[in-house]
């Protein structure tokens, strides 16, 4: 994997050779990325809108790109960043008289065509949209990606103890939600 | 997986699956209507534009703006005072050629040649020049002079 992204890396900086490049690491990313894109906002139309944004700044700053990370961790964090600018754009432009990011994610849960799943995966689903948006974000990649936390610390840019940390409370919280309501 | 259920109560019951679909066909053809979106951007992205000329364009904005709004007065005036137009620029070259050689005389003339000029020609002279006699001279200034002014000078 780092030796396939190293050479994607070199292909992309390359004007010949880029294009190919470029559809290799789609092919490669676009699933994992939209999944992870899609448990921050929720909604199918908004995932979409941020996974295409992704790609498009990592083919447009490919040239900026120092390798000082790994290209996984570079494409995460461009993702995550352009899901957590959109949540706030909808919460800006929102017509609907919603005060929260929580609010604005529960509509989308609520009015999403693209949602299949049992009760107990719903509510699974709503005691996450209460949580903080950074205990969100670590218990979705935890909890669902099993995702280390070294590379949780190097996508979201914090230390490992703050992590556990803040997966320990959602944790805590989405125990409590899955307790006390129906 | 196993840590993640351990910390998450009533886990059992829990799959960690998400309850999210895609459209049919999705991941198939993201790449394409990822490609075709990146082809309009670059079609729309403008081209880097020369130093100079990005520099003068603010003052290019400018001048095309009061030349419009020049347009905008001369045009209507033009079209619908047309008489107004033609007795402004009456006004302004209205200076005949007769006038334009009297000025210009008057310019090349200094303070002495003038005095001289007026010197130059005596009274009965100047009479016999214009084609009057003395009383036909004095009876053009009495009808000249308004009443008040005989009076006043009778009165003297």
């Amino acid at each position: 994997m780092q030796n396939d992204d190293q050479e994607i890396i070199a292909q992309l900086k390359q004007e010949s050779t880029r294009e190919v490049a470029f559809h290799r690491l789609v092919s490669m990313y676009q699933e994992p990325l939209y999944w992870h894109v899609r448990k921050i906002l929720l909604s199918h139309e908004d995932s979409d809108d941020v996974l295409q944004n992704t790609f498009i700044k990592v083919w447009k700053s490919i040239h900026k790109f120092r390798e000082e990370s790994s290209l996984y961790t570079w494409l995460y964090r461009i993702a995550t960043n352009e899901a957590i600018t959109c949540l706030n754009n909808n919460k800006r432009r929102s017509m609907l008289p919603l005060n929260e990011v929580s609010d604005i994610l529960m509509h989308n849960l609520n009015s999403d065509p693209y949602l299949e799943g049992d009760k107990i995966q719903l509510k699974l689903q709503e005691a996450i949209v209460q949580l903080p948006e950074k205990q969100r974000i670590v218990f979705n990649l935890r909890y669902f990606d099993e995702m280390k936390y070294d590379d949780m610390a190097a996508i979201l840019d914090t230390s490992v103890g703050a992590l556990k940390a803040s997966y320990h409370h959602a944790v805590k919280k989405v125990e409590e939600y899955m307790k006390n309501t129906d | 997986m196993k840590e993640n259920k351990k910390n998450v109560p009533e886990s059992s019951k829990l799959k960690n699956e998400l309850p999210f679909v895609v459209p049919a066909n999705y991941f198939d053809d993201f790449y394409a209507r990822l490609h075709t979106r990146l082809e309009t951007e670059e079609l729309v992205l403008p081209k880097k534009r020369n130093k100079v000329i990005r520099l003068l364009k603010p003052a290019f904005g400018l001048a095309a703006s009061f030349a419009l709004i020049i347009m905008l007065v001369y045009w209507p005036v033009k079209t619908y005072l047309p008489k107004y137009l033609a007795k402004t620029k009456n006004i302004e070259t209205g200076i005949s050629n007769e006038d334009e050689t009297y000025l210009s005389m008057i310019n090349n003339l200094d303070e002495n040649s003038f005095f001289a000029l007026l010197t130059e020609v005596s009274e009965p002279e100047l009479l016999q020049e214009v084609g009057l006699n003395e009383d036909e001279f004095l009876s053009y200034l009495s009808s000249s002079i308004s009443d008040y002014e005989i009076f006043i000078q009778s009165e003297n």
